[in-house]
């Protein structure tokens, strides 16, 4: 059970412990990520240590957690947008090599202080506002599929790698690649089903968020699929806002990145300065732009598409 | 992002030590002061995010006390109601001008995101025309620059008799940006006197609302401020319906403009950040659509609350259809969500045309529950299947928002006392045991998901263990396959009905 954890944050085997389990949030994603496979061990509630969630012991802080079980490696934190921060830097400073940060809402102080914290450890985090990341190998941290059975049925081994700053994307964009009879947009312009039973697959689904500073970008995510054997073309949705879909144009055009990658990108008719639903979508500057965007992407060989249904087929003529 | 107007910006610099101007603050409709700190003052307008205040008279100098009231008259007269106030301000005699701005940098592959302390030795008016003379300073927020480091900064124009003061001032505008996790503060002009002092003449602020500390929002959030008295009636009961129950999402926000003439008016209900994006990308080639309103009702919340919802967006006066569509695939359960729609449209007392298309957990059953329901509902309904996304939806709005309304009866009101009130999320369940004299247990009883509805011995109870989600399943089940044997009320702000 390595899976894309291996590429992004080392980790061969995740160990994993949830914070705010003792929370409605906490404990029913724990329920669905254990079910789903992912080796929940600890728990985490600063003042409700010594408790136990559905068997799962909890601690008052992620550091007595380590203590008990020094195997633990990642974490999920199910607390509110404003203990992001604290809850963060605690599971940081306990070592923790992978966290994922739930919460919508974290101020961007807080999200720019956790860069510059994460920047000189060894702790590679995903979030805040995302619905987390569903390896097909066998784990899932966050709320990707809503229960662990519809996970399990709509997403699939196979040979694309999901990328989106949304999180109803993500779990599209991943589930859609393992329906068979999937209608879609072919290369000839029509509309119909683009493959039976033989569809492509996923090795996982990143969700890194849809706030102006995440942990892992979406160069990160890039990266690691480029090193994961299972993983021949990238799924990606970007959206204005952020230098991430630049940033990931100049790998490619240096590189670093060389596997197949189709990018859905969203925001064409999105105006400067306005706020949008996904607070990292707001342009703030002209390479932010959706046009800037398209521009880098093609320049670097990044086949763009501009509506949801075009994607799978474009991710067919790549695996062809 | 919020707007902190100049008066209360002054107050968090002064706190953190900065130098400000003498001034007063006089709320709106109050007695002119008995007395000036000086003459001249100038009176400002007090408005959240205003620009250009001086084109618009809502900035004017006065040289005599007895001009004050005037004076002040003319002001309230241009703020046409938007102002919380005017802050009447000393004059000062200043010999050079600068600007002073701290802001957040989001980094990107090159660099680490932090924040920029942005400086002008050639402030005042028009600085945005004079970029070329602004020096930007990067600095980590956990390791913020000493006034020393700034001091080094600062460029060589600055005069040395006041770039200690300077580098002190510049230093204290940072810990206020710090400390209450302003994404913008700005201070132009800094006023540079003969005494090499220097102060902060004019000021403002813009911040997060998720980044106010419970102890400051009195001074951030003030009731009636610009930014509650902008909402529209129905955008507060989606406040108030938020506030009753805070499960999840639910932004709510109508369009200000006035749609064009022949423009097909379409109210809408997207679920995500996502969902919004695919509605830009698919009316961005559309201009004949007019959107009513944006709205992200997502993150897990109640069905309960998405069915007060979407009887808040049904209810937009002059929307011919409803369209709702989420951002692909939703982690909620979409059978939920579907029993919210059609209680809101069966209950809506101004029901619209639909098209609907779920994604996610069970979206097949969401749309058998509407291949059943069908006739029960006032409206035309058109259900899409997930792989089906906006941009194709969006060919069939015209067709569903001309047909024809169809005569059915609305539900009667729930009788009676209630089985039991929920608080969170908030409803009351009605349970009518003569429409289910039978032994066995009823179908709104096993389609409790959670358990918390339970039938013991020909008897309904709760296990106090469970939860109550407000996932509306048993009132479907009572009508769909029972005799009507539970019944849902849930409470909307008082217009709505």
């Amino acid at each position: 059970m390595a899976g894309i954890l291996k590429h992004l944050a080392g980790i061969e085997t995740p160990e994993t412990l949830v914070f705010g389990i003792t929370g409605r949030q906490g404990r029913s994603k724990s329920r669905l990520m254990k079910k789903y496979g992912t080796h929940i061990i600890a728990g985490c509630t600063p003042g409700k240590g010594g408790q136990e969630i559905d068997g799962v012991p909890v601690f008052n802080s992620a550091a007595e957690a380590v203590e008990a079980f020094p195997r633990l490696n990642t974490a999920v934190l199910f607390v509110p947008a404003g203990a992001v921060k604290k809850a963060a830097m605690d599971a940081i400073d306990a070592g923790l090599a992978f966290l994922v940060l739930a919460a919508d809402g974290v101020p961007v102080h807080d999200e720019i202080i956790l860069k510059e914290y994460a920047a000189t450890r060894d702790t590679v985090y995903l979030g805040p506002n995302t619905v987390g990341l569903l390896d097909t190998d066998g784990y899932l941290f966050g709320l990707i599929g809503g229960s662990a059975t519809w996970a399990k049925r709509n997403y699939l081994p196979g040979k694309v790698g999901v990328i989106s700053r949304s999180g109803g994307l993500s779990q599209l964009l991943g589930a859609f690649h393992c329906r068979p009879d999937l209608p879609g947009l072919r290369s000839d312009g029509s509309f119909g089903p683009l493959w039976g039973d033989d569809f492509p697959g996923v090795s996982a689904v990143v969700c890194v968020g849809g706030d102006p500073v995440p942990g892992v970008s979406m160069l990160d995510a890039a990266r690691a699929f480029e090193k994961d054997p299972r993983t021949e073309v990238m799924a990606v949705y970007g959206e204005t806002g952020t230098m991430q879909e630049n940033d990931l144009a100049r790998a490619v055009i240096a590189g670093e990145i060389s596997k197949p990658i189709v990018v859905f990108l969203g925001g064409k008719f999105t105006q400067a300065g306005v706020a949008q639903s996904h607070a990292g979508a707001m342009i703030r500057n002209k390479e932010e732009s959706w046009g800037a965007k398209k521009e880098a992407l093609e320049t670097a060989g990044i086949t763009v598409v501009e509506r949801p249904d075009a994607v799978f087929g474009a991710v067919l003529g790549k695996l062809d | 992002m919020s707007a902190l107007p100049e008066y209360r910006t002054r107050v968090i610099l002064e706190g953190e030590g900065v130098p400000v101007v003498q001034g007063i603050f006089l709320e709106t409709g109050s007695a002119p002061p008995d007395a000036l700190p000086g003459t001249p003052v100038y009176l400002k307008a007090q408005i959240p995010g205003a620009t250009s205040r001086k084109a618009q008279g809502l900035v004017r100098r006065v040289d005599s006390i007895d001009d004050i009231p005037i004076e002040l008259k003319a002001i309230e007269q241009a703020a046409d109601g938007a102002m919380e106030g005017i802050l009447i301000a000393s004059g000062l005699d200043i010999i050079k001008e600068y600007y002073a701005a701290c802001t957040l940098d989001f980094g990107s592959e090159e660099r680490l995101p932090g924040g920029v302390l942005v400086f002008s030795a050639e402030g005042g008016s028009g600085v945005e025309e004079r970029s070329g003379s602004l020096v930007s300073i990067p600095f980590l927020l956990i390791a913020p620059p000493s006034p020393g480091d700034i001091m080094d900064a600062l460029p060589s124009s600055v005069p040395e008799a006041s770039a200690e003061s300077l580098a002190s001032l510049l230093h204290g505008m940072i810990g206020t940006f710090l400390k209450y996790r302003l994404t913008v503060l700005e201070a132009n002009p800094v006023g540079l006197l003969a005494d090499g002092s220097v102060t902060v003449v004019d000021c403002r602020a813009e911040f997060e609302k998720s980044a106010v500390r419970k102890g400051d929002r009195d001074l951030f959030m003030i009731p009636g401020s610009k930014g509650s008295a902008d909402l529209t009636p129905l955008e507060r009961k989606v406040a108030a319906i938020n506030a009753a129950d805070p499960s999840g999402t639910g932004f709510f926000r109508q369009n200000r403009e006035v749609p064009p003439a022949g423009a097909l008016r379409v109210a809408t209900n997207l679920c995500g950040g996502g969902g919004k994006m695919l509605w830009e990308m698919t009316t961005g080639y559309r201009p004949s659509i007019f959107t009513m309103n944006e709205s992200d009702t997502s993150g897990g919340l109640s069905a309960f609350k998405s069915c007060r919802i979407l009887k808040v967006i049904l209810s937009q006066e002059g929307a011919q259809v409803l369209i709702l569509t989420g951002s692909g695939m939703a982690f909620q359960n979409q059978h939920h969500l579907a029993a919210a729609v059609w209680k809101a449209l069966r209950e809506s007392p101004t029901p619209l045309p639909c098209l609907l298309r779920f994604g996610g957990t069970d979206e097949n059953r969401a749309r058998e529950l509407f291949e059943r329901v069908s006739g029960s509902l006032p409206v035309q309904v058109r259900t899409y299947p997930a792989e089906i996304f906006p941009n194709a939806m969006a060919d069939d709005l015209e067709v569903i928002a001309l047909s024809e309304a169809l005569s059915v009866d609305p539900p009667p009101p729930a009788q009676g006392e209630p089985f039991l009130t929920v608080e969170v999320p908030p409803g009351r369940i009605f349970f009518y045991p003569e429409l289910w004299p039978f032994e066995e247990s009823p179908p709104s009883v096993t389609a409790c998901p959670t358990g918390f509805l339970k039938w013991e011995d020909g008897t309904l109870s709760v296990d106090t263990e469970a939860r109550c989600i407000g996932c509306l399943m048993c009132e479907c089940a009572a009508l769909l396959d029972g005799n009507s044997e539970i019944r849902i009320e849930l409470d909307m702000p008082e217009e709505v009905d």
